[in-house]
C-alpha cells in the first residue's frame, strides 16, 4: 500500500489551496469567514497534538461539536494518516463508549486535547478498521446502538472527484454544508468543496431549525450547490413564502436525499430555485451515493421520483425473495457496488450478512463485492428503478433511520406497556412522522410524557415517536398474530394540524 | 389565565393530549424528556410568536429558551419587556 493509499489526496488537495489561494474563505461560520490559510494553520497545530500522543494509524474519535476547527480537527487526522471516527454528538454516553469499543478506537480529540479511552469490554479487535481507512462514520444498527462504517481514502478520493465534476464545484463555489460533521453527506458540501477550493457554509445545529436563518443564508452567500434532506427544503419553501422575497437564482444545483421526496416539496423547491438543476439521490453510509435522479422540468413532476442512474462505476441489481436475481421488471432488495464502498463493518459476522462477493465475474478475474441495502426496490418495463421501502422495520425519518422493532421493544420495556406498536404516517412537512401506540395496563396512570421520557432514556435521538397515544384496549393484531402496524394510523386522535405553510413562520 | 397556564395548555393540547394541563409541572424538561421533538420546537416557536405578538430572533432560538413551561414563560417576560430587536 503507497503513501497515498495511507493518507489519502484529499486532505493534501485542500492543504494545497492554502499556499494557493491562502487568503480565500475555505468556511463561514455564523457570518464569519475561516480562510485557506487559518484553516491549514488550525490543521498543523492539530497535527502536532496527535503525532505527540497517538501512535501511527490508530483511529482518533472527534468528538467536538460541529465548527470550523472541529474540521480542522478532521482534516488533521486525514491527513496524518490517522483515521477519523466520528460518532453522532446527540448519542447516549453508553452507545458512544459502544462504537469506540467495536472501532478498537483508543483515543479521542475533544477541546484541543487527546484523551485515552478505556478499552472496551471486547477490548477493540485489531483490525478492525483497516489500514487505508480516512473516516470512520457510523450508522444505526438493527438495536439502535451505532455500528462503525470504516471508509477507504481511495473511495473518499473518488467521490469527491465525481462530485466536484457532477456539480461543478471549483475554486470559490459556495456549498452550502446543512448536514452534521458525522453525515455522509459531508462528503459532498464540505470535503468535496474543500479540495477543490470552494467556500463551504456550514449550518450551526444550534440555529439549524431556523427556518428564516436558512434561507437567510442561502440568499448571503449566494449558494450554488445545496444538498439535504427533503424536511430543510420543505422549511425553507415555507421562510420563503412567509418572507416573499423573490427566487434563489444564485442555486445551480440543489440535491435532496436521504427520505422521499414529498410531492409538495419537490413544487415547491423547483419554484423557490427556478434556474437549479434538481436531483434526488439514493445512498448509504456503506456505499455512499449510488444513484441519481435528475428531475426533467419540463414534464409532469414525478412522485416519487425515480432513483435513477448508477453513479459512474456503480452497479446495482435487485434480488427477489427467493434469492434470485432479477433479470426484467420486478420487485427485490436492491444490492449495489460502489467504487465509494466501506471495506466492512468492524464485526466480521455482520459484514458477511451485508457484504457479499459474487463467486466468479467475467474474465477479468475481478469479484464484485455487493451491499444489501436493505430497502425494497422494483423496475418497470422502461428499467425505471423505483424505491418500495425498508425490508425489514427500518423507516426513515428525516434522514434517519429508526428501526420501529426496537422502538416497540423499548416501549415494552416500561412495567406499564403492554402491547406496543410503532409506524410511520405521512406527514406534509416531515415526509414521514414516528408513531407509537401502546397499551396500558388497565390500572397504570402513566401519561404520554412518562413514556417518552422511558423512550429518551434510552434510544437515539430521532427515535422517539413524535406521536404516541396510551389505550386501554388491545392493538389490532394480523392473521400472524402480529401487531398490525398499518391499522395503528386509525386509532391516532384526529388533531386538527396545522397547515405546512404555518411551521417556523407563526400561524 | 397567567401566560404560564396558557403555555402549558398550549403544549398539553398539540404534543400530550392525553394529559391535563395540571399534570405537566412547569419545570419540566421537555426536550431532553422527549415530550417535544425538534419539529416540534418550531411549532411552538411559531405559536410562542403568533400568541404572545412577538418576533422570536434568530439570537433567541437558543433551545435553552424553549425547554420548559418556566423557560418559556421567562422568555415571553423578557421579550415583551424589551425593545424587539428580531431577525
Amino acid at each position: 500500500m503507497t503513501e497515498a493509499d495511507l493518507h489519502g489526496e484529499t486532505a493534501n488537495a485542500v492543504l494545497r489551496w492554502a499556499a494557493k489561494i491562502p487568503d480565500a474563505p475555505a468556511l463561514w461560520w455564523n457570518g464569519a469567514a475561516t480562510t485557506y490559510r487559518e484553516l491549514a494553520d488550525e490543521t498543523a497545530a492539530v497535527r502536532a497534538r496527535l503525532a505527540e500522543r497517538v501512535p501511527p494509524g490508530a483511529t482518533v474519535a472527534v468528538l467536538d461539536a460541529k465548527s470550523p476547527r472541529t474540521v480542522a480537527t478532521v482534516l488533521a487526522c486525514l491527513a496524518s494518516g490517522y483515521p477519523a471516527l466520528l460518532p453522532s454528538p446527540t448519542l447516549p454516553s453508553g452507545h458512544l463508549a459502544a462504537v469506540t469499543a467495536e472501532a478498537g478506537c483508543r483515543y479521542a480529540y475533544t477541546e484541543r486535547t487527546v484523551t485515552a479511552l478505556p478499552p472496551g469490554p471486547a477490548g477493540g479487535r485489531a483490525g478492525a478498521v483497516p489500514p487505508g481507512t480516512g473516516f470512520v462514520l457510523t450508522t444505526s444498527g438493527s438495536t439502535g446502538i451505532p455500528k462503525a462504517v470504516p471508509l477507504p481514502h481511495t473511495g473518499v478520493d473518488a467521490f469527491t472527484r465525481w462530485a466536484a465534476d457532477a456539480f461543478g464545484i471549483v475554486e470559490g463555489t459556495p456549498v452550502l454544508n446543512y448536514a452534521p460533521l458525522n453525515f455522509d453527506l459531508c462528503l459532498l458540501d464540505v470535503w468535496t468543496t474543500l479540495a477543490h477550493g470552494g467556500q463551504a457554509v456550514l449550518v450551526d445545529p444550534a440555529v439549524a431549525a431556523g427556518a428564516p436563518r436558512l434561507l437567510g443564508l442561502l440568499r448571503t452567500h449566494r449558494i450554488e450547490v445545496v444538498q439535504a434532506v427533503p424536511l430543510f427544503y420543505a422549511l425553507v419553501s415555507a421562510a420563503a413564502r412567509a418572507e416573499g422575497g423573490g427566487p434563489l437564482e444564485s442555486v445551480r444545483h440543489a440535491v435532496f436525499t436521504g427520505d422521499v421526496m414529498p410531492e409538495q416539496t419537490l413544487a415547491d423547491l423547483a419554484a423557490l430555485a427556478p434556474t437549479a438543476r434538481l436531483h434526488n439521490i439514493y445512498g448509504c453510509t456503506e456505499t455512499n451515493d449510488s444513484l441519481i435522479h435528475e428531475i426533467d422540468r419540463d414534464r409532469p413532476l414525478p412522485s416519487p421520483p425515480p432513483l435513477g442512474r448508477p453513479l459512474p462505476g456503480v452497479r446495482v441489481r435487485l434480488r427477489d425473495s427467493e434469492g434470485r436475481l432479477l433479470p426484467g421488471p420486478g420487485r427485490g432488495e436492491l444490492e449495489v457496488s460502489t467504487p465509494f464502498q466501506s471495506t466492512g463493518y468492524p464485526d466480521p459476522a455482520r459484514t458477511a450478512e451485508k457484504f457479499t462477493t459474487d463467486p466468479a465475474d467475467g474474465s477479468s478475474g475481478a469479484r464484485t463485492r455487493w451491499f444489501r441495502t436493505g430497502d425494497l426496490a422494483e423496475t418497470d418495463a422502461d428499467g425505471v428503478l423505483r424505491l418500495v421501502g425498508r425490508l425489514d422495520h427500518q423507516v426513515k425519518i428525516r434522514g434517519v433511520a429508526v428501526n420501529t422493532a426496537e422502538v416497540e421493544r423499548v416501549m415494552l420495556g416500561h412495567p406499564d406497556v403492554l402491547e406496543s406498536g410503532v409506524t410511520t404516517v405521512p406527514d406534509q412537512v416531515e415526509g414521514r412522522r414516528l408513531i407509537a401506540v401502546v397499551r396500558l395496563d388497565p390500572g397504570s396512570a402513566a401519561t404520554s410524557l412518562d413514556l417518552k421520557r422511558h423512550c429518551s432514556a434510552r434510544l437515539p435521538r430521532g427515535w422517539v415517536p413524535a406521536v404516541l397515544v396510551p389505550v386501554r384496549e388491545p392493538l389490532p393484531r394480523t392473521g400472524t398474530g402480529k401487531v398490525d402496524r398499518r391499522a395503528l394510523a386509525a386509532m391516532l386522535p384526529a388533531a386538527p394540524r396545522q397547515p405546512a405553510a404555518a411551521v417556523g413562520t407563526g400561524p | 389565565m397567567s401566560n404560564a397556564d396558557r403555555i402549558s395548555e398550549y403544549i398539553v393540547r398539540e404534543f400530550l393530549p392525553d394529559l391535563t394541563p395540571s399534570q405537566l409541572p412547569h419545570d419540566q424538561d421537555l426536550l431532553g424528556d422527549g415530550a417535544i421533538d425538534s419539529l416540534g420546537v418550531l411549532k411552538l416557536i411559531a405559536w410562542v410568536e403568533h400568541h404572545f405578538q412577538l418576533a422570536v430572533g434568530d439570537t433567541d432560538l437558543d433551545p435553552e429558551n424553549f425547554r420548559s413551561v418556566a423557560a418559556i414563560d421567562a422568555y415571553v417576560a423578557r421579550s415583551q419587556s424589551a425593545p424587539v430587536t428580531g431577525g
